[in-house]
């Protein structure tokens, strides 16, 4: 475990442990502490949403209906007098729950998350009719969902759903920051871009869906312990939308925004109705909150945690003081041709983007890309990394052809790429991000490489760090994974001439230090003529020219392709 | 006139009460029986489509904002007032609220992602249910007057209701006005050129934010139209009617939320369906499962081709 | 008589500074020539210009009304008129209906088609099926119909013949004549400068040249390096 991730989990058991005390010593009225067991339920379920809808940014509207397939199965178990009790019946609910998930997931894979919300809505809509036909399992006997003998107060419940609450937030807490974690960041932000990392798609997104429908139906069973029997209401739609709302404004994906979000829905009804004000009103603050919390881009659990920071000392993060020898070592490559591209065409439509390219990197050398303006650059990029779903010709890495692959398929085989837009995740820490990027990075490692780019420390969230170097960082993960060929997609743009420079040293270095062969696509004509030994000019689609820089950058055709009609031509 | 307290809490038609029912086709009688709801899932559909092409939203308050305009229908005629002033108060409450909606949308959420735009929609469904519910007394039963009572006509010894040959007549108009309206006046060349690129036409001084909101009363309208039709046959509980925006977005991806007339035709398929599941005993229950089922379908079909999310 | 007069601007995109205190002046009856190696911010500077970035500081102006703030739309009606890059025709609508989108009451279509006759037999055809020269000159003619003082265009040759791109640019100096401020942003610097009054050349969001374009013409040498860099001796073989 990181030292982040075991001080942030030490925060939640600490304040467990307090919240546990108070409540089992009697210090709070039982009325109170009925209400407090309720607010840690619905935060059980609110992290359940903020795992999918916070994490990986999909809209769900189902997740009490997975709480729904918890609860009953545990009020099944419960009648079958099924062995292990409580406890045992809450976790085989959770995992009732998750064929459910990941069958709901499957038609949104690959699709706009905007169908996920209607999957979800229209399952909750199916979902509410069935149970609605389904008394609660010992309904007509009077048999109640027993609760642990341990635990059988209300104090003890208590305690009892702490436990499954605390456990639940570490977990989570924990595989946040493994790399499956920063997975779901990254896709939410830009699934090429996450693709890009060997990243799977499906897996990640399927694996956020049965982990949120397994700690649902969890919540579903920890309610019908708390309440006995159940009802279909307590699982219908509009729970299910207006939890939604709810894990929207709160910020369900933090630990405290799921609190938070529990506190909501459950004091303020107590509090409209001490007020003596009807309840309902509270979907419409819920409403209004969500709303707010998305024109803003800020949720609550965001806004606290930045007055938190205000009020903080700023912890300024130690020098690094790495030194290049703790870089991750090179990989031994055999020499030769590191990529080969051959004759690859690319039609859109009728529109041919590259026509007959061929070209080969050299493994430990710095290849030049070059062209103007739609001269089919990046669609090159696109297609050699598989981001196109057809193209003609051939694309080898080292002697394997790479046809057939999908992105991250490739990308693990050892095609890396950057992008021209920022597409990292900026939720992600910089040292989360070099885990995503490269597998099994030491912390030595980690700091090593990023001082070896200038980047900030490893513990500096992505968005604090300003644009561009977010763009050296997406260089920094792309070498850190230490692939068999790099491509760099115009890593210079935006950057001043003094950082252009000390760049263009990095780039050069790369084939020697991590055993990268390299393909830079680049304007900045100066970077190209200084670290690239051999340059191939693209004009419509087509290659014009190709050598050694000096000599090409001097050609006709490229004067040409840069400057536009021939000068004689011009006359006119 | 219907009294609230509905067993049925969501959708699926009731079996029409014919006098005659035993000698009659009892399969044809109940999918029959299904065009009304048919009809109006093809309208929001439609509607839906309508502003997911114009204005890139995926809505789901339609159906909320066709109740709302509703409910001041049934405000007004259980008050005494007249039935068609009431009517046409009803759709200008209905307009207003799609307006304000969009207004919302156009205001904060222009520069928005489609599923950042979604997701406020269901957050303003959210608040527009609690509103409504307590506005109209939540499972109040009310009077819901039947604007168009009795069957048009008789199709192989089965009546088919007015309501039904209405709503899906009006379905069919809203898709040929709308295409009239596209293709042949100046406001609907505009509102073509917004939806073939924002950018472009703010650049030429479209009044990009005047013609989204024209979009959302448009669509207000005619769906508090649709609801006053269907609103008899359902419980008229605000929740209920709202909630009809499952099927419309089953509907809607029928047509892939671009075909006016795939969505039409998948609406009124829809209806049909749970018509037909509806005389079946053992199934009738489960009927409202029926968007679930056809939603899934959809998707996983339309996965086959699926390629990398262009946005991101 | 018009003129846009651009001063001290900045823009950021992505929180990068892509145009860093930016003079320009446009005066009617000329063209201002913007050109540049790509990514020095020339694009940019236009989406600035026209609102659909906002800009980081500095002001805009066409005859003395300040326009930094406005919408597009607002701008647009104010007498500017931005040509995008990449034709951004409206692909569903024909060519007439996309003439028609942006008709100033006072604007007549014909216009449009005795500046580009080419496009008289093609309007009833979709925009999406329209060449690339046709729909260069369509969003150029449809730009001209929103009756603008000042017309910025983007990158109008790119990817087109030089047949075409001449033809483009007979127009665009013809526009000028007529009374309109053009500025004409370019990656392709000969042609440019020789239809172009004043040119501006830039490099890292800066302008790095201002002068003549005439003069600009005669020093091809100088041209180049101002676009490639490197020093002389490197790009004299």
């Amino acid at each position: 475990m990181k030292r982040a991730s075991l001080r942030a989990s030490l925060v939640i058991i600490v304040v467990a442990l307090i919240a546990g005390g108070v409540a089992y010593a009697g210090l709070l009225p039982s009325y109170w502490v009925f209400l407090a067991t309720s607010v840690l339920i619905t935060g059980v379920a609110l992290q359940s949403l903020g795992l999918v809808a916070g994490r990986t940014g999909m809209i769900a509207l189902c997740q009490m209906s997975f709480a729904g397939v918890g609860a009953w199965t545990v009020g099944y178990l419960n009648i079958a007098e099924a062995p292990g009790g409580l406890p045992v019946w809450i976790l085989i609910g959770g995992l009732a729950a998750v064929p459910f998930g990941v069958a709901i997931g499957l038609p949104a894979l690959r699709l706009r998350g905007i169908n996920l919300a209607i999957v979800t809505l229209s399952f909750a809509t199916a979902f509410d009719t069935i149970l609605a036909t389904m008394t609660y399992p010992g309904q007509t006997d009077f048999l109640q969902v027993p609760r642990p003998e341990l635990f059988d107060s209300d104090e003890g419940y208590f305690v009892f759903v702490l436990l499954f609450y605390g456990t639940i937030a570490v977990a989570l807490e924990i595989i946040n920051r493994t790399r499956l974690g920063a997975s779901w960041l990254a896709v939410r932000h830009s699934e090429r871009a996450a693709a890009a990392h060997g990243v799977s798609i499906a897996t990640a997104k399927l694996s956020a869906f049965a982990i949120s429908a397994f700690v649902a139906g969890v919540s579903g069973g920890l309610l019908a312990g708390y309440l006995g029997t159940l009802v279909a209401e307590n699982f219908s739609m509009m729970q299910s939308l207006s939890l939604y709302a709810v894990s929207v404004m709160a910020g369900a994906h933090f630990a405290e925004g799921a609190i938070i979000g529990g506190l909501l829905v459950v004091m303020f009804p107590e509090l409209l109705r001490r007020l003596d004000w009807p309840q309902d009103i509270g979907n419409v603050f819920f409403a209004i909150g969500a709303t707010q919390a998305l024109a803003s881009g800020e949720t609550m659990s965001e806004t606290f945690r930045r007055q938190v920071r205000k009020l903080l000392p700023a912890r300024k993060p130690k020098p690094v003081g790495a030194s290049t020898q703790d870089l991750p070592a090179a990989v031994e490559r055999p020499v030769g041709a590191a990529l080969t591209i051959d004759g690859l065409t690319v039609r859109y439509g009728s529109v041919v983007a590259l026509n007959n390219v061929s070209l080969t990197v050299a493994a430990g050398t710095v290849a030049g890309l070059i062209g103007p303006n739609g001269a089919g650059k990046s669609t090159f990029i696109d297609a050699v990394a598989g981001f196109l779903s057809s193209y003609q010709g051939s694309v080898r890495l080292g002697e394997r052809p790479l046809e057939g692959m999908s992105a991250h398929r490739r990308a693990r085989a050892g095609v890396r790429r950057t992008w021209q837009t920022n597409r990292i995740a900026p939720e992600l820490t910089v040292g989360g991000y070099l885990a995503l990027a490269a597998r099994g990075l030491s912390a030595s490692e980690t700091r090593a490489l990023l001082d070896w780019l200038d980047c900030p420390h490893p513990d500096m969230l992505v968005s604090s760090v300003d644009a561009g170097t977010r763009r050296l960082l997406d260089v920094a993960g792309v070498v850190a994974a230490r692939p068999a060929v790099v491509l760099l997609d115009e890593p210079a743009a935006g950057q001043s001439h003094e950082e252009t420079l000390r760049l263009g040293q990095r780039i050069a270095e790369i084939p020697k230090l991590f055993g990268s062969a390299v393909l830079l696509v680049e304007h900045d004509m100066d970077l190209v003529r200084a670290v690239c030994s051999d340059v191939t000019v693209l004009d419509f689609g087509q290659v014009i020219a190709s050598g050694p820089p000096a000599k090409v950058l001097g050609e006709r055709a490229v004067k040409k392709a840069y400057l536009g009609i021939e000068e004689e031509s011009v006359a006119a | 006139m219907r009294g609230g307290a509905d067993p049925d809490r969501y959708f699926g038609p009731k079996p029409a009460r014919f006098p005659d029912w035993e000698k009659m086709n009892p399969l044809l009688t109940s999918a029959v029986a299904g065009l009304t709801a048919g009809g109006t899932y093809a309208l929001l559909g439609v509607c839906a489509v309508f502003t997911y092409r114009l204005v890139a939203v995926v809505n789901f308050t339609g159906a909320a904002i066709g109740t709302a305009g509703t409910f001041v229908l049934i405000a007004l005629f259980e008050a005494g007032f007249p039935i068609w002033p009431s009517v046409l108060a009803g759709i200008a409450a209905g307009t207003l609220t799609g307006v304000a909606i969009g207004y919302i949308m156009t205001r904060w959420f222009g520069e928005a992602s489609a599923s950042t735009k979604a997701a406020v929609t269901v957050a303003l469904l959210v608040g527009l249910i609690a509103i409504g519910l307590r506005l109209t007394g939540g499972q109040h039963p009310h009077n819901m007057p039947e604007l168009f009572p009795g069957s048009a006509f008789r199709l192989a010894g089965v009546e088919v209701t007015i309501a039904s040959v209405l709503t899906i007549g009006l379905a069919v108009l809203f898709t040929i006005l709308s295409d009239l309206f596209l293709n042949r006046t100046k406001i609907g060349l505009n509102l073509r050129a917004l939806a073939d690129r924002p950018m472009a036409a703010e650049l030429l001084g479209v009044r990009v934010q005047m013609l989204s909101l024209l979009v959302w009363g448009m669509t207000g309208a005619f769906t508090t139209f649709a609801l006053m039709i269907i609103a008899p046959q359902r419980s008229p509980n605000f929740m209920t009617l709202s909630l009809l925006v499952v099927p419309a977005l089953a509907a809607a991806l029928v047509g892939v939320f671009r075909s006016f007339w795939w969505t039409l035709a998948g609406g009124i398929a829809l209806g049909l369906v749970e018509g037909l599941a509806s005389s079946i005993d053992s199934i009738s229950q489960y009927r409202s499962a029926i968007p679930f089922l056809v939603v899934l379908a959809v998707l996983l079909w339309s996965q086959r081709e699926a390629r990398w999310d262009e946005a991101r | 008589m018009s003129r846009l007069v651009v001063s001290n601007l900045s823009i950021d995109r992505a929180e990068l500074p892509v145009v860093t205190s930016l003079d320009l002046v446009a005066e009617s009856g000329e063209i201002s020539v913007v050109l540049g190696a790509n990514g020095a911010g020339k694009t940019t500077l236009l989406e600035g210009l026209s609102g659909i970035i906002p800009v980081a500081g500095g002001s805009i102006a066409i005859d003395g009304r300040a326009l930094q703030k406005a919408r597009p739309g607002a701008r647009s009606r104010e007498g500017l008129a931005h040509v995008e890059q990449g034709r951004t025709v409206f692909r569903q609508l024909t060519t007439e209906e996309n003439l028609r989108v942006s008709l100033h009451p006072g604007a007549d279509l014909a216009e449009a088609y005795a500046l580009f006759p080419e496009l008289v037999q093609r309007r009833t055809v979709k925009a999406s099926l329209l060449s690339g020269g046709e729909q260069q000159m369509l969003v150029i003619a449809r730009a001209l119909l929103t009756r603008p003082k000042v017309l910025l265009i983007d990158e109008m040759s790119a990817g087109l013949a030089p047949v075409i791109v001449t033809r483009l640019m007979t127009a665009v100096r013809k526009l000028a004549d007529d009374g309109l401020a053009v500025v004409l942003v370019e990656q392709f610097a000969a042609l440019a400068l020789s239809i172009g009054n004043r040119a501006y050349v830039m490099r890292r969001g800066r302008v790095v040249h201002d002068g003549d374009c005439a003069k600009l013409r005669q020093s091809p040498d100088e041209l180049h390096r101002l676009y490639l860099g490197g020093s002389e001796t490197a790009v004299s073989a």
